[in-house]
């Protein structure tokens, strides 16, 4: 398919003499890319101009299917390409998700995969251009170099702005995979999500030259959101399109019996629109929309439903069910030998609720569903190809007539990496049944009670210690109903054609890193049941991926037995930690991070250690994680007032080991922001249920971490060469969580096994 | 629908509207002013706060029936009451500091509630120039109606810009 083999070098490529497309002129945005098929809108991804355009003016434009979910990725894509072609990163822009105009489709999670796609375009690229440069200087192109894209040698040199004006050339790229589809057979029921990804090895900077990343590149859209541009999916515009609000069902289970009607005299412009249990109300005017609905919701009547087994009997409810074993790693037969000549075990439960993404602004979406079937959607959705291909399927239409334009939203946090979730399906079938363009705002009620959520689960796990306590065996039992359900609930509701999520294979089943690699056995299962209330009409609680998944689970199981193995060998949890592994980052980073916290070493609990009193005591905890190659390190200082129950945590320093780093200043904002997000998860978060329906749907009643909550994050963090570039956007929340149940252990000498320590359950666990 | 004449950024404007139209919708649809954000729409989280007389108000559950008279800023119009308060002339590149302070931050990751976190930024700065970090911790959680929240966790960012913009605005 292309010209060019898997390992380019660049004599080879000047032999091959690949032309280079190049637009000599910026093509109005709106307009699709050059080389878009205008019957299919789907961009070649083996044509050089999908991916990038060289402008006379010096300017660069990059498309990626990926797209900004707040993590500075669109920054760290600029950076990359401006690393591999010499240009200064400010002259590269980047147009992220619209399906029409981005070739590559792909997770929107992180900037490990997304960045290498566009790094390679980038290389292809340089190694074009310096073919170019080297007929038009007349040197051999070994003897090129490039700054600021200009290319120099034998005391001549040429701007690629230069080389490429007028010019009509085309150069191939290297590409395998392909975007997202509808797969039944595939678990979530929408495979492909990885996209499509450029192959080969062109010739490409060590990260010892790296000049461009490495830098604070300001992130590109930082500026358009401070001052005020419109730039959310939810400012969308669309002509003659009328706002909708939806009237959800009185429970989780409800079927409708009878929509309510319109009051024409209090609400002239607005109208009922129904598809089995799906009921809206559109209006013109935005408010008239919300009021209408309202009164509509009033009067609608729907079936009584019960089968939730209420949060307050979570734990126990998943006890009774009947779970899948769904993966193992590690031998099980070993790891039970050696707990069975263990001089001693240590054996503990843990458990969370139900917790969700709960991003500041509910889903929304606008669609414009044609006469022919065409759909054109403005989405926030992370995984566009996978909304696209969704969409299409939910409507019944080719996935050639669907385009998904991509917006930013309010994070996502992962309810959306599955090209699923939110008001996409909503605004489609409503278009459709009005023949008008319908923008849907879901309410923060809605979406905290009709979103997806990251399932409540249960972990038992053992220890074998040696004479000198020391870890010899591990094994952990993970239950948990699976996070495959990217189901839209408007598509789920107005029974329309949908995706069927599966408990197995449920992957990756196992999703820690073990750290502890001096422990000689180790078995880690995981079991899953399908979503609470899954045979419901309305398909229960669906269970979808939240950052860092599974791991952050799982992980929170591990640490927390680790922290009470280390009790039990008065050790220093540190000490502890360092003694079972020959990871050396991590030794590194601990010990970084454990100064910079003003560590002291001694073993958890602390000597002022008590659990009752109306005074606070203090308490000192770690976590650590190892996730998508780097090495996270949490350290946190709580207090705790044992009479009240209330836990406040006093300072936090978060540590990793990315290896190069790529931008400092937003490495940083996501340690500090993921540490936040995970203090949430620690003390206050919990979805909470009756025998129907969620009923944590305001900011009082699902309650995330204000300023006041949390401290101000104390980061640690080197750029180190020869580490490779590892993933530094996520995986904050882990450890945040972990350290902060390890202090509590620290202060108050009872181990918490449940997270969140409400003041509820803190005191139930200090009066036990 | 009855009409109201409200002062925007620094415009006279007259709408029609139902009297117990919350101002953020007046805002974004009929005025096309779509920085200020819908959050929660309970007052909860003050992602769409915008300025009435100066003072911090949640424009998802004032009416606009109530601010008829006022003078209402939003984050379009910082610059515009930047320019006004230092008596310079307004220009494209008029930037509030806090804006500044945001930008050089790099304060938003999601960045939906950093309109409203800029606002109240703004009235802070008006009532305390130099605020003490515990003092901008407080103004962000304990002002009524609701603490200002960001799930992106961006708080840090958000205490060193409000001290950028401090040392800015100071001069």
């Amino acid at each position: 398919m292309s010209i060019l083999g898997p390992t380019l070098t660049r004599r080879d490529f000047v032999k091959v003499g690949g032309v280079l497309v190049v637009s000599a002129s910026i093509p109005a945005p709106a307009k699709a890319a050059a080389g878009a098929d205008a019957a299919t809108h789907t961009l070649d991804a083996s044509k050089l101009a999908s991916w990038l355009e060289l402008h006379a003016d010096g300017s660069i434009v990059a498309r990626t299917g990926k797209t900004e979910t707040g993590t500075a990725s669109t920054a760290f894509y600029a950076q990359a390409v401006a690393e591999e072609l010499d240009v200064d990163p400010m002259k590269v822009s980047v147009i992220g998700g619209h399906t029409d105009e981005t070739p590559d489709g792909g997770y929107s999670a992180g900037f490990l995969g997304g960045v290498n796609n566009l790094k390679k375009v980038a290389a292809y690229t340089r190694q074009a251009l310096l073919g170019l440069a080297a007929e038009r200087l007349k040197v051999p192109v070994a003897s090129l170099t490039v700054a600021n894209g200009v290319v120099s040698g034998g005391g001549k040199s040429v701007s690629y702005a230069d080389l490429v004006k007028g010019q009509q050339l085309s150069l191939a790229i290297p590409v395998t995979g392909r975007l997202a589809r509808i797969d039944p057979k595939d678990p979530i029921g929408i495979t492909d999500l990885m996209g499509i990804i450029v192959t080969g090895e062109p010739p490409m900077k060590p990260t010892e030259k790296y000049k461009a990343v490495g830098l604070s590149h300001p992130r590109p859209t930082v500026a358009d959101i401070v001052m005020g541009k419109p730039v959310y999916s939810g400012d969308v515009k669309v002509p003659g399109m009328l706002h909708a609000r939806m009237v959800r069902p009185a429970t989780l289970g409800s079927t409708l019996i009878a929509a309510g009607k319109i009051d024409k005299a209090k609400f002239p412009t607005a109208e009922v629109v129904v598809q089995k249990n799906l009921v809206a109300v559109v209006s013109p005017n935005e408010w008239e929309a919300v009021s209408a609905a309202r009164a509509v919701a009033a009067v609608t009547k729907w079936t009584e439903w019960s089968g939730l087994p209420g949060s307050g009997n979570l734990t126990s409810n998943l006890r009774s069910q009947k779970f899948e074993d769904v993966g193992r790693r590690g031998d099980l037969g070993k790891a039970d030998a050696a707990l069975g000549k263990a001089a001693r075990t240590v054996a503990a439960t843990f458990e969370q609720p139900y917790v969700r993404h709960a991003p500041m602004g509910a889903f929304v979406a606008t669609a414009d569903v044609k006469a022919d079937g065409a759909i054109t959607l403005w989405s926030q959705s992370s995984q566009a190809q996978g909304a696209r291909a969704h969409i299409a399927h939910i409507m019944s239409v080719p996935v050639e007539k669907v385009v998904i334009r991509w917006a930013q939203g309010p994070g996502q946090y992962g309810r959306t990496t599955y090209g699923g979730d939110g008001a996409m399906a909503d605004a489609a079938i409503l278009s459709k049944l009005v023949g008008k363009p319908v923008r849907v705002q879901w309410t923060l009620t809605e979406d905290l009670a009709w979103s997806s959520t990251s399932p409540g689960w249960v972990a038992d796990v053992k220890i074998g210690l040696d004479a000198k306590n020391n870890m010899v065996a591990f094994k952990s039992d993970w239950y948990s109903p699976h996070e495959n359900d990217a189901r839209m609930i408007g598509a789920v509701l107005a029974g329309m054609p949908e995706i069927s999520p599966k408990t197995k294979p449920f992957y990756p089943a196992i999703s820690t890193v073990w750290a502890y690699d001096k422990v000689p056995a180790v078995v880690e299962s995981a079991f899953g049941v399908p979503n609470l209330a899954h045979d419901s009409a309305n398909g229960g609680l669906r269970g979808n991926i939240m950052r860092t998944p599974w791991q952050r689970q799982q992980n929170f199981a591990l640490e927390a037995a680790v922290e009470q193995a280390a009790s039990v060998a008065k050790a220093d949890p540190i000490e502890y930690r360092v003694r079972h592994t020959t990871d050396k980052r991590l030794i590194e980073i601990l010990n970084e991070t454990s100064q910079a916290a003003g560590w002291k070493s001694r073993p958890s609990p602390s000597p002022e250690a008590r659990k009752a009193g109306t005074t606070p005591v203090r308490g000192r905890g770690v976590g650590v994680v190892i996730r998508s190659g780097a090495q996270w390190v949490g350290i946190a200082e709580v207090e705790v007032t044992p009479d009240t129950g209330v836990v406040k945590v006093l300072s936090f320093t978060t540590g990793v080991d990315v290896g190069k780093v790529m931008n400092p200043r937003h490495l940083k904002s996501n340690m500090e922001g993921g540490t936040v997000m995970g203090l949430g998860e620690a003390l206050f978060e919990e979805v909470t249920f009756d025998q129907s329906k969620v009923t944590s749907t305001d900011w009082t009643k699902y309650r995330i971490p204000s300023m006041g909550d949390a401290p101000l994050v104390k980061t640690v963090f080197t750029s180190r060469d020869g580490r490779g570039i590892n993933g530094g956007g996520e995986a904050a929340n882990t450890v945040s969580a972990n350290a902060v149940a390890a202090a509590f252990f620290d202060a108050t000498g009872v181990q918490p096994k449940r997270i969140p320590l409400t003041p509820a359950y803190v005191k139930s666990i200090l009066m036990a | 629908m009855p009409s109201y004449t409200l002062t925007v950024n620094g415009k006279s404007q007259t709408v029609n509207a139902a009297a117990d139209t919350p101002l953020i919708y007046v805002l974004r649809n009929d005025l096309n002013l779509t920085a200020t954000r819908l959050g929660c729409g309970l007052s909860q989280c003050g992602a769409c706060a915008v300025l009435a007389d100066g003072r911090e108000i949640r424009s998802c559950t004032t009416t606009v029936a109530r601010v008829a008279g006022k003078k209402i800023h939003t984050i379009e119009g910082l610059p515009g009451l930047w320019a006004a308060k230092t008596g310079k002339p307004l220009t494209p590149e008029t930037v509030h500091p806090v804006q500044q302070a945001w930008i050089d931050e790099q304060v938003p990751q999601c960045g939906y509630c950093q309109s409203g976190m800029m606002i109240a930024a703004v009235d802070l700065l008006d009532q305390n120039p130099k605020p003490s970090v515990q003092q901008i911790r407080a103004a962000f959680t304990n002002t009524p109606p609701s603490p200002h929240l960001c799930r992106c966790g961006t708080y840090t960012g958000i205490v060193a810009a409000v001290q950028r913009a401090s040392k800015a605005i100071a001069g």
